[in-house]
């Protein structure tokens, strides 16, 4: 009796701790269960993470040839911009020649300095004719660009004799001694008024103080005015 | 007994489960399959309490050899690329289910001995 009793004890005893072991071993694996998240990476299985691959690699794919779809129209936009930016540069470039030419910028450059005084011993002023003969000498020559005290000649630059007393240039008027200066041809510019026969030599002649200097640097100011146009098309 | 040993197991055993470390989701096939030989050597255990045949030896000796032959037979499955673990519960489940079968015949037989005693008792106290 006392062994079949130890026995049963035993019995009890051992299958308690197998189910103890049952139990805990199941217990862990619910948590496994419950605490695995599909996204870790980790916890996967081989085929699945193989589908992932594969899909993943398929949206890279898509991806990558959307990337090169795009890189090659940004490629496109970038070639178009900079024809553009040369263009724009070309006629920036242009117009920045035309306005040196027409005489809307300040201009520096080689050239001469000539300078007309009246004397005391003068019975007649410098008339404006005096100083279109020198700058008609002076275009001749190659001058680039001419002022008369400060104001600039250009194409349309009046030079004319207002009741025989003063003379006007571009509607301004300007006075003795009268400073012309010219960009252009050193030799070319002094010899053409110096030169026998020159105009200077005729002013000289009847009295005036002419002056000519050669200089490196001559600055000749812009147009002041604007420059309109109605009737032109 | 049995029963009060198989209770205080199980509660034991849930209650240091719950507070167990978790293990990778890679060794979880290995875990299940162990539970499930566990699971049927219990079963097992319990049958042959109730036909007076418990082995202490042959109870412990099968509970641990099942669960680390399933997880071995597991594992050899992965390394072939074939499902062995499947033809393992096939067993184990169709094992659980004779023993089921013996526990319940046996309380069945138990509880219709009962009542037949009782009709004889009453039938006797009738003629009496």
């Amino acid at each position: 009796m006392v062994i079949r009793k130890k026995g049963k004890i035993v019995m009890s005893i051992s299958i308690g701790v197998s189910c103890f072991v049952l139990a805990m071993v199941m217990f862990m694996q619910f948590k496994v269960v419950n605490q695995t998240d599909i996204t870790s990476i980790e916890n996967m299985r081989e085929s699945e993470l193989r589908a992932e691959l594969s899909n993943w690699k398929e949206k890279y794919e898509d991806v990558n040839a959307r990337n090169e779809e795009v890189t090659k129209t940004l490629q496109e936009y970038r070639d178009k911009e900079k024809s553009d930016n040369e263009t724009s540069k070309l006629l920036q470039k242009e117009l920045e020649q035309i306005n040196v030419e027409l005489g809307k910028t300040d201009v520096e450059g080689e050239g001469i300095t000539i300078t007309l005084k009246e004397t005391q011993n003068n019975d007649t002023a410098i008339t404006a004719d005096d100083l279109l003969v020198i700058v008609n000498a002076l275009k001749l020559a190659g001058a680039e660009a001419i002022s008369i005290n400060e104001e600039r000649i250009i194409n349309i630059s009046d030079i004319v004799e207002i009741n025989n007393s003063f003379v006007k240039i571009n509607g301004q008027r300007i006075l003795s001694p009268y400073v012309i200066k010219a960009i252009g041809p050193q030799v070319y510019l002094e010899s053409s008024l110096l030169g026998s026969g020159g105009y200077v030599d005729e002013l000289k002649s009847y009295g005036y103080e002419v002056s000519i200097e050669k200089g490196s640097r001559i600055n000749i100011n812009k147009y002041e005015d604007e420059i309109k146009s109605k009737y032109m098309q | 007994m049995v029963y009060l040993g198989i209770i205080l197991g199980s509660l034991l055993g849930a209650i240091i489960g719950v507070n167990a470390p978790v293990i990778s989701y890679t060794y979880s096939s290995y875990l299940a399959i162990a539970v499930i030989a566990a699971l049927d050597s219990v079963f097992g255990g319990i049958s042959s309490v109730l036909k007076k045949n418990f082995d202490l030896k042959i109870f412990l000796s099968g509970f641990f050899c099942n669960a680390i032959l399933s997880m071995l037979l597991t594992y050899l499955g992965e390394k072939l690329n074939v499902d062995i673990y499947l033809a393992a519960i096939v067993v184990f489940v169709g094992r659980m289910f004779t023993n089921l079968t013996i526990i319940r015949r046996y309380y069945v037989d138990k509880w219709s001995d009962k009542i037949q005693k009782k009709e004889k008792n009453n039938q006797a106290l009738e003629s009496k």
